[in-house]
């Protein structure tokens, strides 16, 4: 067969794949969902009605995904150490030098906005920023579950669980707070107690930003005939973005409110000694 | 709870989270912020051995440096010295070529001179034997009894004459 016959037979053969697929999504039957979009978005938000068994309890997907992830990422850590760090050279190969480039982000980040203090907070930030960036794009993989009541879904990013934004929020909060009192006993507890507000905001934008993309994921994955090339867009802006950038504000959040609750305060009693020596 | 919000379920999360953030810690963010460091401090090593090795190196180029401006200043005392050395050495030897020259002058001098006296003394005393031997020859040839009585006489003349001529001359005085 000549080359110009080839392609017009590959032609008219991708032209009738094309006519096909399109007449089978415009005629596919609405009724073969489960729920309606509606109570899609609203298990998107509440996970009230899919519900997955978990060592006996009965949680949100959110949770199963956080372990399936937490256990990916700690055995991929520690293939990483047993196999890789022993070998790292001086002059690293390209491996060597995204792990060293991720390890030295959340550092720098640590040292540049926690200068006094930068050990415990970098390690924090580190973990953080990986676990929402992986968790994020975990839900690309499509990972499936059977819910409590035999239906297969799809395992969302654990963050859009409010229960993980709120854990992440509280601890993060936490680790602030500790830093404080470490650093500055009662009132550093009290200059740190003042951002009250910081665990909801820190915890209810993490929430808001992956529930964001949540939905417009659900709700474009929902209808077959949105399912061609938008979601390679759709999964693009609202997964990989989102991982990296609330990876990035959450770190850095934290980052910050650790480093001004650690920053060294000026002693008032040396003070006043100066100003009695001045007056004398 | 409003948004289905469970106190069982963020504690499981926060024990998930801190799982996770411990076992990245210990697996992956101290062992390579360890190699990362002990990278840094082996170039900081090296950088420091290079500055010092760099130190060393000026330090003996300056070494050198000096002992070069030293050799050359040496050399040309050396030169100077040797062309002193040399000047003084060629007078010394001009001046006692100079000193042998004249003293081979004289003795040359002095050794014609012997050898004229020598030659006129031995030519004086030929001559005077040959005078002698011509006089000999002549006078056994020529004289005889009457003759050496008639020189005899013309002597004794000739003598008085002079002797007398003296005494008028001091008479005279």
């Amino acid at each position: 067969m000549k080359k110009h016959k080839k392609r017009i037979f590959l032609a008219i053969w991708l032209s009738l794949l094309a006519v096909l697929l399109t007449g089978i999504v415009c005629l596919w039957p609405p009724g073969a969902k489960h729920e309606t979009i509606q109570q899609t978005m609203q298990d998107g938000v509440l996970h009230e009605s899919n519900k997955l068994r978990f060592f006996g309890l009965t949680v949100n997907p959110g949770l199963v995904s956080a372990y399936l992830v937490s256990a990916a990422l700690l055995l991929f850590a520690a293939l990483i150490r047993i196999f890789a760090i022993p070998k790292f050279r001086l002059i690293p190969g390209k491996f060597q030098t995204a792990i060293e480039k991720l390890v030295t982000f959340f550092a720098d980040m640590a040292n540049g906005n926690s200068p006094h203090k930068p050990g415990f907070v970098g390690a924090y930030i580190f973990g953080a920023g990986v676990y929402i960036f992986f968790s994020t794009i975990f839900e690309l993989f499509g990972v499936q579950w059977i819910t409590t009541g035999g239906v297969s879904i799809s395992l969302p990013a654990p963050i859009s669980d409010i229960n993980a934004a709120i854990a992440l929020g509280v601890l993060s909060y936490a680790v602030i707070l500790g830093a404080g009192i470490r650093n500055g006993g009662l009132r550093g507890a009290l200059s740190v107690l003042k951002d009250f507000s910081l665990p909801i905001s820190m915890s209810f934008r993490l929430f808001g930003a992956l529930l964001s993309g949540l939905l417009v994921t659900e709700l474009v994955y929902y209808y077959v005939s949105l399912s061609f090339v938008l979601p390679v867009v759709v999964g693009v802006m609202f997964t990989l973005m989102h991982a990296a950038i609330q990876a990035y504000v959450l770190a850095t959040l934290v980052s910050i409110f650790y480093g001004e609750a650690v920053h060294p305060r000026p002693k008032k009693k040396k003070e006043k000694k100066t100003k009695e020596v001045v007056a004398s | 709870m409003p948004l289905n919000i469970d106190l069982l379920q963020i504690l499981l999360h926060m024990l998930n989270f801190v799982l996770l953030a411990g076992g990245l810690f210990f697996l992956l963010y101290r062992p390579v912020n360890r190699f990362l460091e002990s990278r840094k401090a082996y170039f900081a090593e090296m950088e420091q051995k290079n500055a010092e090795q760099a130190k060393e190196n000026e330090r003996l180029r300056q070494e050198y440096l000096q002992k070069i401006q030293d050799a050359d200043a040496e050399l040309t005392e050396k030169k100077k010295k040797a062309e002193k050395e040399l000047a003084e050495t060629t007078a010394q030897y001009l001046r006692e070529a100079k000193e042998k020259a004249a003293a081979i002058i004289s003795a040359a001098e002095q050794a014609a001179e012997d050898r004229k006296e020598h030659i006129l003394e031995s030519a004086q005393t030929e001559i005077g034997e040959l005078v002698i031997s011509a006089a000999q020859k002549l006078l056994n040839d020529t004289v005889t009894p009457e003759r050496n009585r008639m020189l005899y006489d013309e002597f004794i003349r000739l003598a008085d004459s002079t002797v007398s001529d003296e005494r008028s001359k001091h008479v005279r005085k």
